[in-house]
C-alpha cells in the first residue's frame, strides 16, 4: 500500500480510527505546529525544508495537490477517449484484417461465448478506469464538500483506488504479450493499435492522479468540521 | 507534547498571491494530451479519403470495413458501407478512397470485384480465396473531371485501360461459339483477347470487341481478315475426311485468328470494324474479293439457264478472283418456238484486284476490258475445281471466238459477251491424261516383240533349219542384230537382264485379264489424283500436278511392260541357243544353250510343231495385249464414269448418306459435349466459388 497515512502517527491515531469522532479530536502534526515526513513519518519543525531522516521534501500540506489530481485526471480522461475510439488490437489472419476496439473486443468475446474472459476484460478496461475517474473526482471534490461521505469511507475509497488502479493495465499487457507472441506473418499476426498507447497513458495518468492526492486533506476537512 | 510545541500563528489562508502563479506545472500534461488528441483527430479527419459509390449487380464477398479498394494491386481505399439502390435492384458499395487518388477517378474509371477465377485459359485471383475479395479499379487520364459515383463491372475487363494496343470490332451473324476472353491468334500466337459478344441495335449482327496488344497490332491493316478458329472443323474432300482441332483452349472457349493475305492494306484506326469469317479459307477468299470497297458493276448474259450459279459465285480472271456474282436474273428472247430463256448475271468487279488504282472508276475498267474483249475475252461459266460441282464465272481469252464487243450501252450495266460454258473441261483433261497413257510405246514394243517372234518363228519353221543347223549361227547373227538394233537399244531400262519376265507378264495378262489390271492401275492413278487434289486451291496448278503424277504413274507401268518385254526377248534368246553361242555376248550364252537343246529336239523331229504352237500362243497373247491396249479409250470412259461416281460419292457425303448422317450425329455429340464443357467453364468463370463451396 502506498497510501499516505495521516502523519499524526501513534496510539492516538489508532484510537482515533477506532473511536467515533465524537471523542476529542486527535492531535495532528499540523495542529501541533509540526510537519510530518510523508515518507518515513518523522515530524519536524515547520521551518525544516527536508526530512533529516530520509531526505524527502517536507510540507505541511501540499497546496497544489488538488490541482495535480485534477490535471492528471483530465489528462487521463482525454487519453481515454481515443483509447476507446481507435483500434486496440489489429489481428490479421490469412489476409483478413480485423481491427478491434476495447468494447468491440468485449463484444467479440461474448460472441465467442468466452463470458468469463469478457467479464474480466470489461471490468479491467471499462469498469475500473471509469470507476477510478469517478472515485478520484469525487475524492477531490469532497475535500471542499466533506458532508457527502465520512472521512473513513473516503479513506477506504482512496485505498481501493490506489490498489486497484494498476489492474487496469491488464488489457495493455494482453495486447503486448499477444503482439509479441503472435507473429506468424500471413497466417496470423497481432499488432497493437494506437488505442493501446492511449489506454496505457490513460491508466498511467489516473494512477498519477490518485498518487497526487494528499489523503491528509480528507481529515483536514474533518478537523474544520469538528472545529 | 508540551506547550513549547503549541501551534504558532500559521496563517494558512494568506499565501495565495495569484491564482495563476499557484497553477501546477502538471496542468501542462492534460493540455498536451488534449492538443495531441485534437491534432490526431483533426489529422485523421483531414486525411480521410473521399467517399465514392460504386454500383454493382452483385457484390458477393464485399464486406463493409474489410474489403479494400485496390489500384494496381495497391490498397487505395476501403469499403465503408454496402447498401442498395433505392429500388433494391443493385448494390451500392460506398468506399473511402485515398485523398490523393480521388481526383483521378473520372469517367474512364472501371471497378470490378476480384474473385478467384477458374477458366479454360487459366486460374486467377487465387489469393482472394483466403483473403476475401477486393475491388480493383483502373482508369486513365482521358475521362475528364473526377466523379464520385461509378457503375461497377461484373467481371474483370479483359482489356486493361493501360494496355497498349488496338481495339477493333468484329461482326458476325452467329455468336454461338463466341465468349468473352477468347484468345486472338496471329499465326498461332495469342496476341489479344476478345470482350463479351453483344448484339447490335437491330439484333441482326453480333458484335465482338477485341483487343490486339501492341506491338502485334501493327499487323492489322485494311487487308486483314479475321476468322473463327473455335472448336474444330471437319472437312470432307477428295483427300478424305479431315479433322482440324486447335488448342484445348480454343476447343473450349473458342478463338479468333487473323492474317493479312496480301500486302497493300492501309493502317487502321482503333475501332475498325472487321467481318468475322467462318474459317480461314472463307477469310482468304474474302480478302481477295474485298480489297477495297470500290466496286464497279458489269453484266453478262448466258444463253440458256446455267444451273449452279448463285450470288457470291467468284469471278475469276487468269485464275485470280477479281469479283463476284452479285445477282442473277432471267430474261426471255425470241418468240414462239424460238423462245429461249437467258440468264443475266450481274458481276461486281473490284478494279484494285485487276491491278487498277484503288479509286479506278467504271470507265477505267471498261478501258481495260474493251480491247481485251476485242481480242477475244469472254465470260464463261466453268467448274471451280476438279471434283467439286461448284461453279465460277471466269473471263477467258478465247482464241477463235466469234467477234463481239463490250456492250457499253446495255441497260443497266455494260455487258461482257459470253461463250457457251465448257463444263466438259475436266473430262477433256482427263481424256488427255488417258491419251498420254494410250500413246505410251507399249504397242511399239509389243509389235517389235511380235515381229521378233515372227521372224524367229519363220526361221524356226524353215525346212532348211532342220537340215542345216549350222545356219543357226546366221540366225543368231540376225537375233543379235535385232538385240543390238537401235530400237532395242532405245528401250529404257535394263533390257537384257529382264527379258524373261515378259512371258510371265503376258501369261498373267491373258489369264487375269488386262482390263482389270489396267482398271486397278487407273484406280491407283485416280487415288494419286485424289491425293493430289486435297490441297486443291488453284485449279491449273492442280491439273498440272495431276498430269505430272499420272504421267509418272504411267511411266512406271510402261517400264513394267517394257521390262516384261525385255524378259520375253531374253527367253527368246534362250530359245535359240547354240554351240556357237560362245561368239555372242556372255549374257546370251546361257539362253543359247537352251536353244541348242531345243534344236536337238528339232533335229529329232516332231518338236518344231510344239515350238510353233508355243510361239503362236505367245503371239496370240501379244495380240490380246495389243487389243487390250487398244481398249484404253474405253477404259478412259470407264475412268470418267469412275470419277463421276466418286464425285457422286462426294456429293452424297454432302447430302444424306449414312456416313454423313453418322458423322454428323457424332460431330453433334462431340459439339454438344464441347458446349457442355464450355458451359461448365463459363459457369465456373462466373462463380468460381462454386468449386470451393460446392454449390
Amino acid at each position: 500500500m502506498t497510501s499516505v497515512a495521516d502523519s499524526g502517527a501513534g496510539p492516538q491515531t489508532d484510537t482515533h480510527f477506532r473511536d467515533p469522532p465524537a471523542q476529542a479530536p486527535a492531535l495532528t502534526a499540523r495542529s501541533a505546529g509540526l510537519v510530518a515526513c510523508t515518507s518515513c513519518g518523522r515530524v519536524h519543525r515547520p521551518d525544516e525544508p527536508v526530512c533529516v531522516r530520509c531526505g524527502s521534501a517536507l510540507s505541511s500540506r501540499d497546496r497544489k495537490s488538488l490541482q495535480k489530481v485534477w490535471a492528471w485526471l483530465v489528462a487521463g480522461l482525454i487519453c481515454y477517449v481515443p483509447a476507446n475510439i481507435y483500434t486496440m488490437m489489429r489481428t490479421s489472419m490469412f489476409g483478413y484484417e480485423l481491427d478491434s476496439t476495447i468494447v468491440g473486443g468485449v463484444i467479440d468475446l461474448i460472441e465467442y461465448q468466452s463470458y468469463s474472459v469478457a467479464v474480466i476484460v470489461f471490468f479491467a478496461s471499462v469498469m475500473i478506469p471509469i470507476g477510478k475517474f469517478i472515485a478520484i473526482a469525487f475524492l477531490a471534490y469532497s475535500v471542499h464538500n466533506p458532508a457527502i461521505l465520512g472521512g473513513r469511507a473516503r479513506q477506504r475509497l482512496y485505498d481501493v483506488v490506489e490498489f486497484i488502479g494498476r489492474w487496469s493495465m491488464i488489457d495493455v499487457f494482453v495486447v503486448a504479450i499477444l503482439s509479441s507472441l503472435v507473429q506468424f506473418n500471413f497466417i496470423a499476426t497481432i499488432n497493437p493499435g494506437i488505442a493501446a498507447v492511449s489506454f496505457a497513458l490513460s491508466v498511467a495518468f489516473t494512477m498519477l492522479s490518485a498518487q497526487s492526492f494528499d489523503s491528509r486533506l480528507i481529515w483536514d476537512a474533518d478537523e474544520i468540521a469538528d472545529a | 507534547m508540551t506547550d513549547e510545541f503549541a501551534p504558532g500563528d500559521l496563517d494558512v489562508q494568506a499565501a495565495r498571491p495569484s491564482r495563476w502563479r499557484n497553477l501546477s506545472v502538471v496542468w501542462l500534461v492534460p493540455v498536451l494530451a488534449l492538443a495531441v488528441s485534437l491534432a490526431v483527430a483533426w489529422r485523421s479527419f483531414a486525411d480521410r479519403g473521399e467517399l465514392i459509390e460504386i454500383v454493382f449487380q452483385n457484390a458477393a464477398g464485399v464486406t463493409a470495413g474489410e474489403t479494400t479498394l485496390n489500384y494496381r494491386e495497391v490498397v487505395i481505399g476501403k469499403v465503408e458501407k454496402v447498401g442498395f439502390t433505392d429500388d433494391l435492384e443493385q448494390v451500392v458499395v460506398t468506399a473511402r478512397v485515398d485523398k490523393t487518388i480521388a481526383p483521378f477517378l473520372n469517367s474512364s474509371a472501371q471497378f470490378w470485384v476480384v474473385r478467384p477465377e477458374v477458366s479454360a485459359s487459366g486460374v486467377s485471383g487465387l489469393s482472394t480465396v483466403l483473403s476475401g475479395v477486393y475491388i480493383e479499379g483502373t482508369w486513365d487520364r482521358s475521362g475528364g473531371p473526377a466523379l464520385t459515383r461509378f457503375q461497377g463491372l461484373e467481371q474483370r475487363p479483359l482489356i486493361g485501360l493501360n494496355n497498349q494496343g488496338t481495339r477493333i470490332t468484329l461482326q458476325t451473324e452467329d455468336g454461338s461459339i463466341m465468349s468473352a476472353g477468347m484468345p486472338v491468334f496471329y499465326r498461332g500466337v495469342a496476341v489479344g483477347r476478345t470482350e463479351k459478344p453483344r448484339l447490335d441495335d437491330s439484333g441482326a449482327v453480333v458484335l465482338l470487341e477485341a483487343f490486339v496488344e501492341a506491338p502485334h497490332d501493327r499487323f492489322l491493316t485494311t487487308a486483314t481478315r479475321f476468322w473463327d478458329t473455335s472448336g474444330f472443323s471437319v472437312s470432307f474432300g477428295a483427300g478424305g475426311l479431315k479433322l482440324d482441332v486447335g488448342s484445348f483452349a480454343t476447343l473450349v472457349t473458342g478463338g479468333i485468328a487473323f492474317d493479312t493475305f496480301f500486302s497493300g492494306g492501309q493502317p487502321i484506326e482503333s475501332g475498325q470494324i472487321y467481318e468475322l469469317h467462318a474459317d480461314r479459307s472463307a477469310a482468304r477468299e474474302d480478302a481477295f474479293s474485298r480489297a477495297s470497297g470500290n466496286v464497279v458493276t458489269l453484266a453478262t448474259t448466258f444463253d440458256g439457264g446455267v444451273s449452279g450459279l448463285s450470288p457470291g459465285t467468284a469471278l475469276q480472271y487468269e485464275g485470280l478472283k477479281i469479283g463476284k456474282v452479285s445477282a442473277l436474273s432471267a430474261f426471255v428472247t425470241g418468240e414462239g418456238r424460238d423462245m429461249r430463256v437467258n440468264q443475266k448475271v450481274i458481276l461486281e468487279v473490284e478494279p484494285e484486284l485487276m491491278g487498277l488504282p484503288d479509286d479506278a472508276t467504271l470507265a477505267d475498267v471498261l478501258d481495260l476490258l474493251e480491247p481485251a474483249v476485242e481480242a477475244g475475252l469472254r465470260a464463261r461459266v466453268s467448274s471451280a475445281n476438279l471434283l467439286g460441282s461448284s461453279l465460277i464465272v471466269e473471263l477467258v481469252e478465247i482464241e477463235d471466238a466469234a467477234p463481239a464487243t463490250l456492250d457499253l450501252e446495255a441497260d443497266p450495266y455494260p455487258t461482257i459477251p459470253s461463250v457457251q460454258s465448257d463444263l466438259k473441261d475436266i473430262n477433256a483433261t482427263l481424256e488427255g491424261v488417258m491419251k498420254r497413257v494410250n500413246s505410251l510405246k507399249i504397242e511399239d514394243l509389243i509389235e517389235q516383240a511380235i515381229r521378233a517372234m515372227a521372224s524367229i518363228e519363220a526361221i524356226a519353221s524353215d525346212e532348211r533349219l532342220r537340215e542345216v543347223p549350222e545356219q543357226i549361227a546366221g540366225i543368231l547373227e540376225d537375233a543379235r542384230a535385232l538385240i543390238g538394233s537401235e530400237e532395242t537399244r532405245a528401250l529404257p531400262g535394263e533390257l537384257r537382264d529382264t527379258i524373261a519376265d515378259l512371258r510371265a507378264t503376258v501369261k498373267r495378262i491373258t489369264t487375269d485379264g488386262v482390263i482389270e489390271r489396267l482398271v486397278s492401275t487407273l484406280k491407283s492413278a485416280d487415288a494419286a489424283m485424289a491425293n493430289l487434289s486435297t490441297a486443291s486451291d488453284e485449279f491449273p496448278a492442280l491439273v498440272a500436278d495431276l498430269r505430272a503424277v499420272v504421267a509418272k504413274a504411267n511411266d512406271l507401268k510402261a517400264q513394267e511392260l517394257i521390262e516384261s518385254a525385255t524378259a520375253f526377248l531374253d527367253s527368246a534368246d534362250a530359245l535359240i541357243a547354240t554351240e556357237d553361242a560362245r561368239a555372242v555376248p556372255a549374257s546370251l550364252n546361257a539362253s543359247l544353250d537352251e536353244l541348242r537343246t531345243l534344236l536337238g529336239e528339232l533335229r529329232e523331229g516332231g518338236a518344231v510343231d510344239n515350238a510353233n504352237g508355243a510361239l503362236a500362243s505367245v503371239r496370240s497373247a501379244s495380240d490380246s495385249l495389243d487389243r487390250a491396249t487398244q481398249n484404253l479409250p474405253e477404259l478412259t470412259a470407264r475412268l470418267d464414269r469412275l470419277i463421276a461416281r466418286s464425285e457422286d460419292l462426294v456429293t452424297a457425303y454432302g447430302t444424306r448418306s449414312d456416313f454423313n448422317a453418322e458423322t454428323l450425329s457424332m460431330l453433334r455429340e462431340v459439339r454438344s459435349a464441347a458446349r457442355t464443357i464450355t458451359a461448365l467453364a463459363r459457369s465456373l468463370e462466373r462463380s468460381p466459388n462454386s468449386i470451393l463451396f460446392g454449390k
